[in-house]
C-alpha cells in the first residue's frame, strides 16, 4: 500500500498569506516589524502610542468632517451647525474630533514628560527626541488652525488675538502676522489658509514626522530606564539596538500590543463619554465688529498668553521661540548619561519647576 | 371880520384835528385788542405769559474785562511757585480744561495779568475781586459760558446760565440764598473737568454721589423741608442698579429727570414728557390710553412705577394680593363726586396696583384681570422655554433655532408690555398670542434636543459596555500570555 500524505488543509487566510509572501516576502516584513523584543524594565505607559492612536481618531473623524465643511466664512459657520445638527452622527464625529485634538496634546505632552523623567531622549535617541518635539510643535499647530474653522465669535477672536501675539515678534512680527492671515485682518483668506495648512500641510508633515519617529524606535528598540546607553560602545546591552530574546527582554508582539490595545480602548471609551457628556459647542456666528468681553486661546496656549501679561512683549514672544528649539536639542546640551533620577537631580528639579510654572500659569490665565 | 373868521377855522381845524386823532388812537387800540387773545382764547400770546417770564426776563452777564495776558500770564508764573495751596492751585488749574484752552485767572478773578508786580495786578483798580463770592459766581461763569460766539469753538452750548437762573437753584441764589448749589459745587473751582471725563463728578456715573453731597445732608436739606433719602432710595432702584452697579452710563441719572443747569422737579404735567426721553415708545401707547386723556389728574408714570425707587416692574403690579379691606373713595373722588388724583395712597409700591383706583367687580377690573392672564400665561410660557434651553445648552447641545424662537417670544412679550400702557385689551392679547406660540415652539425644539440628548446617553451606556467586555477580554488574554511568559 503506498504511503498516503494527509496534508494539513489550508484556510483561506494562510493561502492569501501565501500569495502575499510569494510576492512580497511579507512574512519577514511582518517577522521584522513585530517580533522584536523591549526591555522590561521599560515604563512607556503606552502613551506615545496612545498618542498615535488619536491622531488615527482625529485623521478619520477630520475627513468626514471634510464631506460636509466648507471653508468660507459665509458658509463655514451654517455648515458646522448642518454637521451638529442635521448629519448623521455628525456631532458624534465633530465632538470626538474636538476632545481628540485635546487629548491628544495632553497624551503628546504625558509622553514627552515620560521620556524626559525617564531620561530616554540621551544618546543615541538624539533625533528620536527632536522629531518629537517637532510632532509636538506640528500638534499644537493643528490646535490652532483647526481652532478658527467653526468660525464662531471663539473661533474668530482667539485666531485674532494669536495671530496677534505672532504679529509681535521683534522685526518679523508685521510679515509673520500678515503671512498668518493672508492680510493685516483675519478674513476670508485666513480661514482658507488655515483651512488647507489644518487639512493637507500639517497631516502631511506630521505623517513625515511620525514615520521617522516610529523608524527610529524600531531601529533603535525602546531605553532602558534603568540602564544609561552607552553610545561608543554600540550594543543592544548599551541599548541602542531592539533587546534580544532574553529573561529581562519582553515580546512586542503580542505582549506589549495586547497592552496597548487595551490602553487604546480605555482612551476611546473615554472619548465616547467626552463626547456624549460634553458634545463640542458652538458660540453665535463670528463678528469682526463686536468684541467678546473676555477672549482667551486654547488651554494648551494659555500659559503664553498669561505670561504675555506679565513681561514686556517682546521677551514674552521671544520666550517660546528660543524654549522650543532649547527643548528639541536638549540630548545635545544635557550632556550627563545618567538616566536614573537621583544622579540627574538637576534635570529632574528643572523639569519639575518648569512644570510647575506653566501649571501655574494655565491656572492663572483659566481663572482670570 | 376877516380876521374873526380865520380864528373860526382855525378853531375847526383843531377840533377836526382833535377828532381824526381821538379816532386815530380808537382804530389803534382796536387793532392792538385783536391782536392780544383775551384769557379765554386759545390763541397764541404775543407777550410772555407768567411761566416764562422767568426766563424771558434773564439778563446774559458779560465777561470780566482785563488786559490780554501775555503768554502764560504772570499770575501763573508767580502763583506756582507759592508753594502749598497757591502751587497746588496753579496746578489743577493747568491740567484743567480752562488751563488747557488758556482761560487764565483774570478771566474769573479779574486783574491785570500783564505785570508782575502785586499791587499793580492784583488791585482792586484793575478789577481784582480775589475770591469771587458765590452769589456772583454764576455770573462770571455765564459771562464766557453765555456767549455763543466765544462757546462756539468748544462746540458748547450756551443755555447754561438761562437755564440755571430758571432752575430752584437759581431762583433761590436771586433771592440771597447761597447755601443752594452754584456752578463750582458741580463742576469744581481751579480743576473743572469736562463732563466726558469719568474723574469729573459731572459724568453720569458720577452724577448721583454728587448731588447727595448735598441732598442726603439731613442738616441742610432740613431748612428746605426736602427729605434726603433720594440717593438710598434710588441706588435701590431699576436706574440706580444700572447706573451704579452696572456701570451703565445710559441709565437715567438724577440730571437726567431734573435736568443738570435747570435742576428743578418735573412737575405732574410734564413728568410723561420726562420718562419719554427714553421710553418713547411706552409714551406713545401711554398717550394712547383713557389714562391720559384725563388731564392733571391722571395717573401718570409715577402713579404706577414711583419716582426714585422705581422697581422692575411685573404682572403683580395688577391687584393687590388680597383685596383692599378699605376703599378710600378719596383716592379718585372729590366730595362732589368731580375726579381727583390722591398721590399719596401711591406712595409705597404694594398699593401701585389697579385695584387701588378701580372697583372690584367692575368692567375695568375685568378687563385688568384679562390683561393680567394673557401677559402671565406669556412670561410663564418664555421662562418655560428658556429654562428646557438652559438644561439642553447645558447638556451641550446646540439650541441656535431654539433661542432664535426664544428671541421672538422676548420680543413679542416685551412689545406686549409696552402697548399695555394703552391698556386696550385685544392689542395686547395679539402681541402676547405671539409670544405664547413662539416660546412653544421654542421649547419643543428644545424638548426634541433634550430626547436626543438621551438618546445620545443610552447609545453611550451601549458603547461602553461593549468596549468593557473586549477590555476585559484582552485584558483576561494579556494575564494568560504573561503568566506562559513567567
Amino acid at each position: 500500500m503506498a504511503g498516503k500524505s494527509f496534508e494539513h488543509p489550508v484556510s483561506l487566510w494562510e493561502q492569501l498569506v501565501n500569495w502575499a509572501d510569494e510576492r512580497y516576502h511579507m512574512r519577514e516584513l511582518m517577522h521584522a516589524l513585530l517580533h522584536v523584543y523591549i526591555p522590561r524594565d521599560a515604563k512607556t505607559y503606552y502613551l506615545g502610542g496612545i498618542t498615535l492612536f488619536l491622531f488615527g481618531v482625529q485623521a478619520v473623524t477630520g475627513t468626514l468632517l471634510t464631506l460636509y465643511y466648507q471653508p468660507t466664512p459665509d458658509t463655514a459657520y451654517d455648515s458646522v451647525l448642518f454637521i451638529m445638527g442635521n448629519v448623521n452622527f455628525g456631532w458624534l464625529i465633530r465632538s470626538v474630533h474636538a476632545w481628540g485634538a485635546n487629548l491628544m496634546i495632553i497624551f503628546c505632552g504625558l509622553h514627552l514628560l515620560r521620556v524626559y523623567f525617564q531620561g530616554a531622549y540621551k544618546p543615541p535617541r538624539e533625533i528620536t527626541w527632536g522629531v518629537g518635539v517637532a510632532l509636538l510643535a506640528v500638534t499644537m499647530g493643528f490646535g490652532f488652525t483647526g481652532y478658527l474653522l467653526p468660525w464662531d465669535q471663539r473661533a474668530f477672536w482667539a485666531t485674532t488675538v494669536g495671530s496677534e501675539i505672532a504679529g509681535s515678534v521683534p522685526g518679523i512680527g508685521e510679515h509673520l502676522l500678515r503671512f498668518m492671515r493672508g492680510g493685516p485682518d483675519v478674513t476670508d483668506a485666513t480661514l482658507s489658509r488655515f483651512y488647507g495648512v489644518h487639512t493637507l500641510l500639517l497631516p502631511l508633515t506630521l505623517a513625515a514626522f511620525l514615520t521617522a519617529h516610529v523608524v527610529l524606535i524600531h531601529q533603535q528598540g525602546l531605553a532602558n530606564p534603568k540602564k544609561p546607553a552607552k553610545p561608543r560602545r554600540l550594543s543592544a546591552e548599551a541599548g541602542s539596538q531592539p533587546a534580544t530574546e532574553n529573561e529581562r527582554a519582553l515580546p512586542f508582539f503580542p505582549h506589549y500590543v495586547l497592552g496597548e490595545l487595551i490602553a487604546w480602548y480605555v482612551v476611546l471609551a473615554l472619548l465616547i463619554v467626552l463626547a456624549s457628556e460634553f458634545p463640542a459647542g458652538l458660540e453665535e456666528k463670528a463678528n469682526p465688529f463686536q468684541t467678546p468681553s473676555h477672549i482667551k486661546p486654547e488651554w494648551y496656549f494659555l500659559s503664553l498668553y498669561q505670561m504675555l501679561k506679565l513681561v514686556p512683549r517682546t521677551v514674552g514672544v521671544l520666550a517660546p521661540m528660543v524654549a522650543l528649539p532649547i527643548l528639541g536639542l536638549l540630548p545635545f546640551i544635557d550632556r550627563n548619561p545618567e538616566v536614573a533620577p537621583r544622579k540627574r537631580w538637576f534635570a529632574i528639579l528643572a523639569g519639575v519647576v518648569v512644570l510647575t510654572g506653566l501649571a501655574a500659569l494655565t491656572i492663572w490665565g483659566l481663572s482670570s | 371880520m376877516a380876521r374873526k373868521l380865520a380864528s373860526k377855522k382855525t378853531e375847526i381845524r383843531l377840533i377836526l384835528g382833535l377828532l381824526i386823532t381821538f379816532l386815530g388812537v380808537l382804530m389803534a387800540a382796536g387793532l392792538v385788542s385783536a391782536q392780544t387773545p383775551t384769557p379765554d382764547t386759545a390763541a397764541p400770546t404775543l407777550t410772555p405769559t407768567p411761566a416764562d417770564s422767568a426766563e424771558a426776563s434773564v439778563v446774559i452777564p458779560t465777561a470780566i474785562a482785563h488786559p490780554a495776558a501775555d503768554g502764560v500770564g504772570s499770575c501763573f508764573e508767580c502763583h506756582i511757585d507759592l508753594g502749598d495751596k497757591q502751587t497746588e492751585i496753579a496746578e489743577k488749574w493747568q491740567a484743567s480744561v480752562h488751563g488747557k484752552a488758556g482761560i487764565g485767572c483774570a478771566d474769573c478773578h479779574g486783574g491785570d495779568p500783564r505785570t508782575d508786580e502785586m499791587n499793580m495786578s492784583m488791585a482792586p483798580e484793575a478789577g481784582f475781586i480775589g475770591i469771587p463770592p458765590r452769589l456772583v459766581i454764576p455770573n462770571i461763569c455765564g459771562g464766557c459760558h453765555s456767549n455763543a460766539q466765544r462757546m462756539g469753538q468748544y462746540n458748547l452750548a450756551t443755555d447754561q446760565y438761562a437755564k440755571y437762573m430758571t432752575s430752584v437753584h437759581g431762583a433761590k441764589l436771586e433771592h440771597g440764598d447761597t447755601r443752594v448749589a452754584i456752578c463750582t459745587d458741580c463742576h469744581g473751582t481751579h480743576d473743572v473737568k469736562e463732563a466726558s471725563d469719568p474723574s469729573a463728578d459731572v459724568y453720569p456715573l458720577n452724577v448721583p454721589d454728587l448731588c447727595a453731597r448735598c441732598h442726603s445732608d439731613t442738616s441742610l436739606m432740613e431748612s428746605y423741608g426736602i427729605p434726603t433719602n433720594q440717593y438710598e432710595t434710588y441706588a435701590a432702584s431699576v436706574h440706580g442698579e444700572a447706573l451704579l452697579t452696572n456701570r451703565d452710563v445710559r441709565a437715567p441719572t438724577c440730571a437726567s429727570c431734573h435736568g443738570s443747569h435747570g435742576a428743578k422737579p418735573p412737575t405732574s404735567a410734564e413728568v410723561v414728557n420726562v420718562c419719554g426721553k427714553c421710553h418713547t415708545a411706552t409714551q406713545e401707547y401711554y398717550q394712547e390710553s383713557l389714562h391720559s386723556r384725563i388731564g392733571d389728574n391722571a395717573p401718570k408714570c409715577w402713579t404706577c412705577h414711583g419716582n426714585h425707587d422705581i422697581f422692575r416692574p411685573d404682572e403683580s403690579m395688577f391687584v393687590h394680593p388680597k383685596p383692599p379691606e378699605e376703599r378710600h373713595c378719596g383716592t379718585c373722588h372729590m366730595d362732589d363726586q368731580s375726579f381727583r388724583m390722591d398721590k399719596s395712597r401711591f406712595a409705597l409700591r404694594e398699593d401701585r396696583r389697579c385695584d387701588t383706583c378701580h372697583h372690584e367687580g367692575s368692567m375695568i377690573m375685568a378687563q385688568v384681570a384679562a390683561l393680567r392672564t394673557a401677559l402671565t400665561n406669556a412670561d410663564a410660557a418664555y421662562r418655560k422655554a428658556e429654562e428646557t434651553i438652559k438644561r439642553a445648552k447645558s447638556r451641550g447641545m446646540i439650541v441656535t433655532e431654539a433661542e432664535a424662537k426664544l428671541t421672538e417670544a422676548y420680543t413679542s412679550l416685551v412689545s406686549a408690555r409696552a402697548v399695555l400702557h394703552t391698556t386696550k385689551l385685544p392689542r395686547v392679547t395679539e402681541l402676547t398670542e405671539a409670544a405664547v406660540a413662539s416660546a412653544t415652539a421654542a421649547e419643543a425644539i428644545a424638548s426634541s434636543e433634550l430626547g436626543e440628548n438621551f438618546i445620545r446617553r443610552q447609545a453611550m451606556i451601549v458603547s461602553l459596555s461593549i468596549i468593557g467586555l473586549i477590555v476585559a477580554t484582552l485584558s483576561a488574554v494579556k494575564h494568560e500570555l504573561y503568566k506562559q511568559l513567567q
